[in-house]
C-alpha cells in the first residue's frame, strides 16, 4: 500500500506540474478592462455583429451590408445570426464568442432586448464597446450607444397613412379598422404601436374610426416573434368573428411581413382589400404597393442605418466620440443611452419611384 | 495479455457501455484539441471555458434528468416549456410579489415538483405514454408561460442572478489565481486519488484480477492532470470570475445523481424498469412509484434549469426553453443511452452534452453561422448513434481496439516481463 | 431408406462468429419425404445450422456447401430460401396478434387482383390451407383470440401458402400442451405420407423417438452422428448419450424427501380475469405445502395454474376476490409483489426472458435484483457484497459463465434459468413457486435443476412446481395437484401418480375423493 501511495504521489504531482507548465501564468484580462477607451484601437480589429434569426429580408440585407461595409473600412467582420428556434441562447453564445475572440466593438440587433445584459456586461468588461442596433438593449448600464430609426415617428407615419388611405377610398367615416402590433419581446413593437395610436386615438375617441373587434390593447394585438403565420391566423379569426357582414376599411400593421400575411388572409376570405400599412420596404411589399394592394410601407433605408453604425465604429477606432443626436429619450432601465436617430420616410404608390430611386433592388420595381 | 488489452480493459472499465463512454470521451478530447488548434488557442482560454460552462450548465442539468427518464423507457418533451413556465413565475414572484430570491428558488423548485407530480400521475398511474403526456405538457406550459408573462420579458433582481451568472468570491492571499477555484480543484484531485484507492480495495475484496498498478497510476495521473489543468484555467480568468456557480451546481448534481443511479436500490430500480418492466415488477419493484419519480424528478430539474437560464439572462423571456428538450435528448443519446431504455449513464450523457457544447462553441468562435452549426450537430447526432448501432450489430465495441488494431499484430507476442508495478509506467509509453 | 433420393445435403458447414466457432464441419443429409430430427443440447448449434440453411446467414458468411434438390444453393436471404420451398417455423411464432388468420397466412404474399388484395380469394384459399392442417376456425378470427396450439397451425398453414417442400420446425411443441402436441405430431405424420419433408428440432426426446425417421445429433457445433430410428433401434437413452456424450443413468437425481409440517396454506382462493370481469380464473382453490416438500401442479395449458401462482404471489395477476393465505399458522395478506417477497415467497416465472430477467443486466445484477435490501445499507448498495453473493451462487449452481460480470443475454437457456433460480434463492424464500422450470432447457441442465430443487426442499423450504411435462412431475414431486379450468380437481401422492390418472383428472371437473 505504501509503495502504491509513493508512486501515485509522484505521478500525480508530475501530472499537476505538467498541467501548470502548460497553462502559462496568472490571470489575464486585468489590463484590458482598465484600458483607456479614448485612445481607440487598431484599424484592422475584429468587429462583431450579432443579429436576430433570418426571419425578415431586412436582417439578411443588414448582415450583408455590415460584412461588406466593415471590410471596406479595413476591419475584420464577424456577422452572426441567431438560430431559428433557440434564438436567445444562440445570440448569448455568439456575443460571448465575439468577446472571447477580442472584438473591439460588438453591434447587437437583439432578439430579446431584456435577456442580453450578462453578455453585454462581459463584453464591456473585456474592453469592447457595445452598440445596440435598431433595438434597445434594456436593463444594462454597460450599453454604450444606440442607433435606430425614430420608431415613434414610424408609428405616427403609419397611423397617418392609414387615415389618409381610408379617406382617399371613402370620403366619410366611420371607418372600421383592426390593429396589429409586433412581438412583445421587441422593445420597438410598443414604440411603433404607441406612435400609431398617438395619431389614431383622437379619431377613435371621436368615433370617426372604430376598432370593430374591440381588440385595442397591445396584449391582444401583439404577434409573437413577428411571425407571419401568427398574423394570418389572427386576421382569419377577426374576419370570422367580426366581419361577417361588416366592411373592413383598414388594418394597422407594424411591418411588411405581417401586412402581407394580413392581405393573404383577407383575400383568402374573399373580402375587398382594405388599407394596410407596413414597414421595412420589403421587395414583395413594394411589388404589392405598386400593384395597389398594400397601401403603404416605411422606408427605413437599412443602408443608412448600417452606414451610421459603421461611422460610429470608425469614430471609436480613431478614439473620437461618435456622433449622437439624442441623449435624453432612450432610458433602458439602467441608464440613458446615447442615441443616433434616423428619420423614416412613408412610402405609398404615389411616391414610390422617388423614394426608392437610389435603391438598386427596389428602384426597378417602381417603374 | 498485452498491455494494450490491459489498458483497454481497465482504464475505463471493460464493459461495452463503458467502452462506448470512453469512445465519447475520446471524441470530446479530439474535438477540443481540433478546435484549440483551429481557433489559435481560444477554445481552452479561461474566459471561453467559463462561458462554455455557463452557457451549457442548464442543458446538462436537463440531460441528467432526461437520462433517467430515457433509461426508464420514457421521454420528456416538455422540459423546455416547464423551464420557461417556472422561469416566468419565479421572475414574477420576485418583481411583483417581492419574494426574496432564496425563497423564489424554493418556490421555483416547488413549481417543478407540482408539474412533475402532474405529469408523473398521468404516466405512472393512468398509463398514458410519456410521449403524449409531455407533448401535452409542452403545449400546456408554453401557453402558461405566455399567459402569465403576456409574452413579455420580466427582469430578475441582482441576488437571483448569481445562480446563473455568478462566480465564487475572491479571498485570501493574491496568488494570481482565484483561490476558491484552486481549493475546489485540490479537493477534486484528492477525491480522485481516494476513489482510486477505494476502487482497488473493492477489487481486492471481490478477489477479481487486480488492475495492474501502472494502470491505476496512469489513470490517476491523467485525471489529476486534467483536474489541475482545468482548475488553473478556471482560476486564471479575469478578476472577479472563477469556476461559475452554475457549473458548481451542475457538478454537485452530477455527483449526486451518478451516485444515486449507480449505487442505490432506487437507481437500480430505474434501470430494471427500463430493461424489462414486467420482470422488474415480478421482482418486487414498485413500477408506478419509479415511473412517477423519474417524471417528477425531470420536471424539478427542468425548473432548476429554467431558473439558471433566467438568472443568466437576467430576465425571463417568452423564448426561454425553446428547443431545450431536443438538446437534452441529443446529449443523452450521444452519451450512449438506448432508445428502448435500460441503458445509459449520467456521465455518458454529460460527455455527450459537452461534445455538442464544444462543437457549438468552437464553430461559433470560427464564425460559422447557426444554420451550418445546426446541420453539423444533426449529423454528429446521427453519426454517433449510427456508430453505436453498427457496433452493436457487430458484437463488440472498442474504439481503442479499433485504433490499436494496426499495432496489435506486431504485438501478438507479449513482452515476457513480470508484472512489476514499479517498472511498468516507463514501459507503458513504449507499448502504448 | 438409402434408395430414397436426397432432398438436401449440407456439407462441411462451418460458421464463425467473432471469437466463437458456432459450427464446425457439420454435415446433414435429409432424404425426401422423411421426418428428420436434429437433437443437441442448447448451444450445440442447431439453430445456427437452420439459420444457415434458411438464408438468415447468407451465402458467403459461412464455409461449406448446401446442395438442395440436386444443385448447389446460395441463398442470399430468407426470401430466396422460401422461394425454393424451404420454410422455417420458429419457436417464437411470427404472427401478428391483431390481424386475422387469413391476413396472417397471406402476410407479404397476398393474392392480388388488379393491384388490390383479393380478400374473397384469400379467405377461400385460407380455408383450404386451414383444412390441410386441421384447423377449424373462421379465417376472420383474430390471432390473439385463438390458443397457442392453433396459432402453431396457422404458422404451418402459412408455410403451405408458400408452396413448401421442406418444412423446418424449431421446438414446435415447446409451448403446446399434451393434446395439442399429439395433434401436431399426427399432422406431421400426415405430411410425411403426402411426401412433404420435415426437419424438426426438439428437446422432447419421447416425441422424437415416436415420430422421427432419422436423427442427426449435434454437440458443441459438430455432427456427432446420424441415427436411423428403425434400423438402429434408437430409444431416448441412446439419444441422450449422443447429446451429452456420456450415459445419464437416470433422468432424476436420487432423493429421499424430508417432509415436515404444513406451513403454507391457501384457502378458498377466488380470482377474476383482469379484463373480462365475469371470467373466474381461480375457482375456490385450496392447497397446502409442507416444509421440505415438492408439490406439483399438473394441468393443461390454460387450466389456470400460472394464474393461481401469480395471484398468490402478491396479486400479480387478475383481480383478487376472496381467499386467505396462511403461513406458519398466521394469516398473511399479500397486496403486492414486495409484500410477497417480504413474507418469504418467490415465484420463478414460466417465461424467463419476458418475465424473469432483464436481458440487459449481468449475472450479479440479476442475482440480487429481488432483494436489494440484503446488500444495501441505508439504501446504498455494497458492490463487494453483491459480487460475493453472485459469485457464491454461480459456484453453487454451477452456472457456466466466465465471471458474474457476464451479461445474462449471452448465457444459454439452462444457465439463464440458473441465474433466475439464484435470484430467488438469494431472496431467502420459505416457499418457491417454479413455473415450468425446465422449459426449453436441455437434458443435462434439467438434471442439474432437478438437483437444485431437491436441495432447496431439503433445506426445509416448500417448493411448488408447475409443469406441462407429466414425467417431470411424476419423477420430481412428492405430491401432485391437478388443475382443470381454474379449479383443483385432484390430489395424488407420489406413489399413486402415473400419467394415466393424472391425465384423467386434468381433463375432468369431477373431483376425486382425496385420500
Amino acid at each position: 500500500m505504501r509503495k502504491f501511495f509513493g508512486t501515485s504521489v509522484v505521478a500525480v504531482s508530475a501530472a499537476a506540474m505538467l498541467a501548470l507548465a502548460g497553462c502559462g501564468s496568472g490571470r489575464d484580462g486585468d489590463s484590458s478592462s482598465s484600458g483607456d477607451a479614448a485612445k481607440g484601437f487598431a484599424a484592422n480589429s475584429l468587429i462583431g455583429v450579432a443579429l436576430p434569426a433570418k426571419t425578415s429580408e431586412n436582417w439578411v440585407l443588414a448582415g450583408d451590408l455590415f460584412s461588406n461595409g466593415l471590410k471596406e473600412a479595413g476591419f475584420q467582420a464577424d456577422v452572426q445570426y441567431a438560430g431559428a428556434s433557440t434564438t436567445v441562447a444562440d445570440q448569448q453564445a455568439q456575443i460571448t464568442a465575439m468577446t472571447t475572440k477580442g472584438a473591439k466593438v460588438i453591434v447587437i440587433g437583439a432578439t430579446d432586448a431584456a435577456q442580453l445584459a450578462t453578455q453585454v456586461a462581459a463584453a464591456h468588461a473585456a474592453g469592447a464597446k457595445v452598440i445596440a442596433y435598431d433595438r434597445l438593449i434594456t436593463n444594462t448600464p454597460d450599453l454604450d450607444y444606440y442607433v435606430a430609426f425614430d420608431n415613434f415617428k414610424v408609428g405616427q407615419l403609419q397611423g397617418q397613412a392609414l387615415l389618409d388611405g381610408m379617406k382617399a377610398k371613402k370620403p366619410n367615416g366611420p371607418y372600421n379598422i383592426e390593429l396589429f402590433s409586433g412581438s412583445p419581446d421587441d422593445n420597438n413593437a410598443g414604440v411603433f404601436f404607441n406612435g400609431a395610436m398617438d395619431v389614431l386615438k383622437p379619431e377613435i375617441d371621436k368615433g370617426n374610426v372604430v376598432v370593430a373587434s374591440g381588440q385595442k390593447d397591445v396584449k391582444q394585438t401583439a404577434i409573437q416573434g413577428w411571425k407571419a403565420e401568427g398574423a394570418q391566423a389572427r386576421m382569419d379569426q377577426l374576419l370570422t368573428s367580426t366581419y361577417g357582414s361588416k366592411e373592413l376599411d383598414g388594418v394597422l400593421s407594424p411591418n411588411d411581413t405581417l401586412a402581407r400575411a394580413i392581405l393573404t388572409s383577407v383575400k383568402g376570405a374573399g373580402k375587398p382589400v382594405p388599407v394596410v400599412t407596413g414597414q421595412d420596404s420589403e421587395v414583395e411589399s413594394v411589388k404589392s404597393i405598386v400593384k395597389g394592394e398594400q397601401y403603404m410601407t416605411i422606408n427605413k433605408d437599412t443602408r443608412n442605418l448600417v452606414k451610421e453604425t459603421i461611422n460610429m465604429v470608425k469614430a471609436l477606432q480613431a478614439g473620437d466620440k461618435p456622433q449622437v443626436n439624442d441623449t435624453e429619450s432612450y432610458n433602458n432601465g439602467s441608464k440613458v443611452v446615447d442615441t443616433y436617430l434616423l428619420p423614416p420616410v412613408a412610402v405609398t404608390k404615389a411616391n414610390a419611384a422617388e423614394a426608392y430611386a437610389n435603391d438598386p433592388k427596389l428602384a426597378p420595381l417602381t417603374k | 495479455m498485452s498491455r494494450i488489452k490491459d489498458l483497454q480493459k481497465n482504464l475505463f472499465g471493460g464493459t461495452t457501455s463503458n467502452a462506448r463512454q470512453f469512445g465519447m470521451i475520446f471524441t470530446l478530447v479530439a474535438i477540443v484539441l481540433i478546435f484549440q488548434i483551429w481557433t489559435n488557442g481560444l477554445t481552452l482560454r479561461s474566459d471561453n471555458l467559463i462561458a462554455l460552462f455557463q452557457q451549457n450548465s442548464y442543458i446538462l442539468i436537463l440531460a441528467i434528468g432526461m437520462l433517467m427518464v430515457i433509461v426508464a423507457g420514457h421521454i420528456d418533451l416538455s422540459v423546455g416549456s416547464v423551464a420557461a413556465f417556472t422561469g416566468i413565475l419565479v421572475a414574477k414572484s420576485m418583481t411583483e410579489w417581492d419574494l426574496p430570491w432564496p425563497a423564489a428558488i424554493v418556490f421555483g423548485l416547488a413549481i417543478g415538483a407540482v408539474i412533475g407530480a402532474w405529469q408523473g400521475f398521468w404516466v405512472a398511474y393512468v398509463g398514458v405514454p410519456a410521449f403524449i403526456v409531455t407533448l401535452a405538457g409542452m403545449l400546456l406550459f408554453r401557453g402558461g408561460n405566455q399567459f402569465i408573462g403576456n409574452a413579455q420579458s420580466i427582469p430578475v433582481p441582482e441576488g437571483f442572478r448569481e445562480i446563473g451568472s455568478g462566480f465564487l468570491p475572491e479571498f485570501g492571499p493574491n496568488t494570481g489565481y482565484n483561490n476558491a477555484t484552486l481549493l475546489l480543484g485540490l479537493a477534486a484531485a484528492v477525491a480522485v486519488v481516494w476513489r482510486e484507492i477505494q476502487a482497488r480495495k473493492t477489487r481486492r475484496a471481490m478477489d477479481a484480477d487486480p488492475v495492474p498498478m501502472w494502470i491505476s497510476i496512469l489513470r490517476m495521473a491523467v485525471m489529476v492532470g486534467v483536474i489541475a489543468f482545468a482548475a488553473l484555467r478556471f482560476a486564471s480568468g479575469r478578476v472577479g470570475t472563477s469556476f461559475p456557480i452554475s457549473g458548481i451546481i451542475l457538478v454537485a448534481l452530477v455527483i449526486a445523481y451518478s451516485f444515486y443511479t449507480r449505487n442505490t436500490a432506487g437507481g437500480r430500480h430505474i434501470y430494471a424498469v427500463g430493461g424489462n418492466s414486467r420482470a422488474a415488477e415480478l421482482s418486487g419493484v414498485k413500477l408506478k412509484r419509479v415511473n412517477f419519480f423519474v417524471m417528477m424528478n425531470m420536471s424539478v430539474l427542468a425548473a432548476l434549469a429554467g431558473m439558471i437560464f433566467v438568472a443568466r439572462s437576467q430576465a425571463s423571456g417568452p423564448q426561454d426553453g425553446n428547443g431545450w428538450e431536443l438538446d437534452a435528448i441529443a446529449a443523452v443519446f450521444i452519451g450512449g443511452a438506448a432508445v428502448a431504455g435500460g441503458i445509459g449513464t449520467i456521465s455518458g450523457s454529460i460527455v455527450g452534452g459537452l461534445v455538442m457544447a464544444v462543437l457549438n462553441n468552437g464553430l461559433q468562435l470560427q464564425g460559422v453561422g447557426t444554420d451550418k452549426v445546426q446541420i453539423i450537430k444533426g449529423l454528429v447526432l446521427l453519426l454517433a448513434v449510427a456508430i453505436d448501432v453498427y457496433n452493436k450489430s457487430q458484437g463488440r465495441f472498442s474504439i481503442i481496439g479499433s485504433l490499436m488494431r494496426p499495432f496489435r499484430r506486431d504485438d501478438s507476442v507479449p513482452p515476457a516481463s513480470p508484472p512489476d508495478a514499479e517498472r511498468e509506467p516507463a514501459k507503458a509509453a513504449v507499448s502504448g | 431408406m438409402s434408395d430414397v433420393p436426397i432432398l438436401l445435403e449440407m456439407r462441411s458447414i462451418t460458421k464463425e462468429f467473432p471469437g466463437v466457432k458456432a459450427l464446425s464441419d457439420v454435415n446433414l443429409v435429409v432424404r425426401a419425404g422423411e421426418i428428420h430430427a436434429i437433437c443437441g443440447e442448447n448451444g450445440a448449434g442447431k439453430s445456427t445450422l437452420m439459420k444457415v440453411l434458411s438464408g438468415v446467414y447468407p451465402h458467403g458468411t459461412y464455409d461449406g456447401k448446401i446442395i438442395y434438390q440436386g444443385s448447389e444453393s446460395k441463398f442470399s436471404d430468407i426470401r430466396a430460401s422460401e422461394n425454393a420451398g424451404i420454410v422455417i417455423i420458429h419457436q417464437e411464432l411470427a404472427l401478428i396478434p391483431g390481424m386475422s388468420i387469413a391476413e396472417n397466412i397471406f402476410l407479404g404474399n397476398e393474392p392480388r387482383k388488379r393491384g388490390a388484395i383479393d380478400w374473397k380469394a384469400a379467405n377461400r384459399m385460407a380455408l383450404d390451407l386451414m383444412a390441410r392442417v386441421g384447423l377449424e376456425e373462421d379465417p376472420d378470427t383474430l390471432i390473439k383470440d385463438i390458443g397457442v396450439g392453433k396459432q402453431q397451425l396457422v404458422e404451418i398453414a402459412k408455410a403451405f401458402a408458400k408452396d413448401v417442400k421442406l418444412l423446418i420446425l424449431d421446438e414446435p411443441t415447446a409451448a403446446l400442451n399434451e393434446a395439442d402436441s399429439r395433434h401436431l405430431l399426427d399432422l406431421l405424420r400426415g405430411f410425411r405420407s403426402r411426401g412433404i419433408t420435415s426437419i424438426m428440432i426438439s428437446h422432447k426426446l419421447n416425441e422424437i423417438e415416436a415420430i422421427a425417421d432419422q436423427i442427426t445429433i449435434l454437440r458443441d457445433g459438430r455432427t456427432v452422428e446420424t441415427l436411423d430410428v428403425k434400423a438402429d433401434g434408437v430409444d431416448e437413452d441412446r439419444i441422450v448419450r449422443g447429446m451429452v456424450g456420456r450415459e445419464l443413468s437416470s433422468r432424476f437425481p436420487d432423493h429421499t424427501p424430508k417432509i415436515g409440517e404444513v406451513f403454507f396454506e391457501v384457502r378458498n382462493w377466488n380470482v377474476r380475469h383482469p379484463i373480462s370481469a365475469d371470467r373466474q380464473v381461480c375457482k375456490n382453490e385450496s392447497f397446502v405445502v409442507r416444509r421440505g416438500e415438492i408439490v406439483g401442479f399438473a394441468g393443461l395449458m390454460g387450466a389456470g395454474r400460472t394464474e393461481l401462482a401469480m395471484s398468490v404471489f402478491g396479486r400479480s395477476y387478475g383481480v383478487y376476490e376472496s381467499g386467505t393465505i396462511i403461513k406458519d399458522g398466521k394469516e398473511i395478506v399479500l397486496k403486492s409483489v414486495a409484500d410477497a417477497i417480504d413474507n418469504g415467497l418467490a415465484y420463478v416465472s414460466e417465461d424467463r426472458k419476458a418475465l424473469g430477467l432483464n436481458l440487459l443486466d449481468d449475472i450479479k445484477t440479476s442475482t440480487v435484483a429481488a432483494k436489494l435490501s440484503k446488500i444495501s445499507h441505508h439504501g446504498v448498495l455494497n458492490e463487494v457484497e453483491e459480487y460475493q453473493a453472485a459469485e457464491a451462487y454461480r459456484k453453487e449452481l454451477r452456472t457456466k459463465a466466465p465471471t458474474v460480470d457476464e451479461g445474462v443475454s449471452k448465457l444459454s437457456g439452462g444457465n439463464q434459468q440458473k441465474v433466475v433460480l439464484a435470484k430467488w434463492m438469494f431472496s431467502d424464500p420459505d416457499l418457491l413457486i417454479l413455473d415450468e422450470p425446465t422449459r426449453g432447457i436441455d437434458v443435462g441442465a434439467k438434471y442439474e435443476i432437478y438437483g437444485i430443487i431437491q436441495r432447496l426442499a431439503d433445506q426445509g423450504k416448500g417448493v411448488v412446481v408447475i409443469s406441462s411435462e407429466l414425467p417431470e412431475l411424476i419423477g420430481l414431486c412428492d405430491r401432485i395437484y391437478t388443475v382443470f379450468e381454474g379449479a383443483i380437481t385432484g390430489e395424488i401422492a407420489r406413489a399413486d401418480a402415473n400419467p394415466e390418472t393424472l391425465m384423467k383428472q386434468m381433463t375432468s371437473t369431477k373431483k376425486l375423493a382425496t385420500r
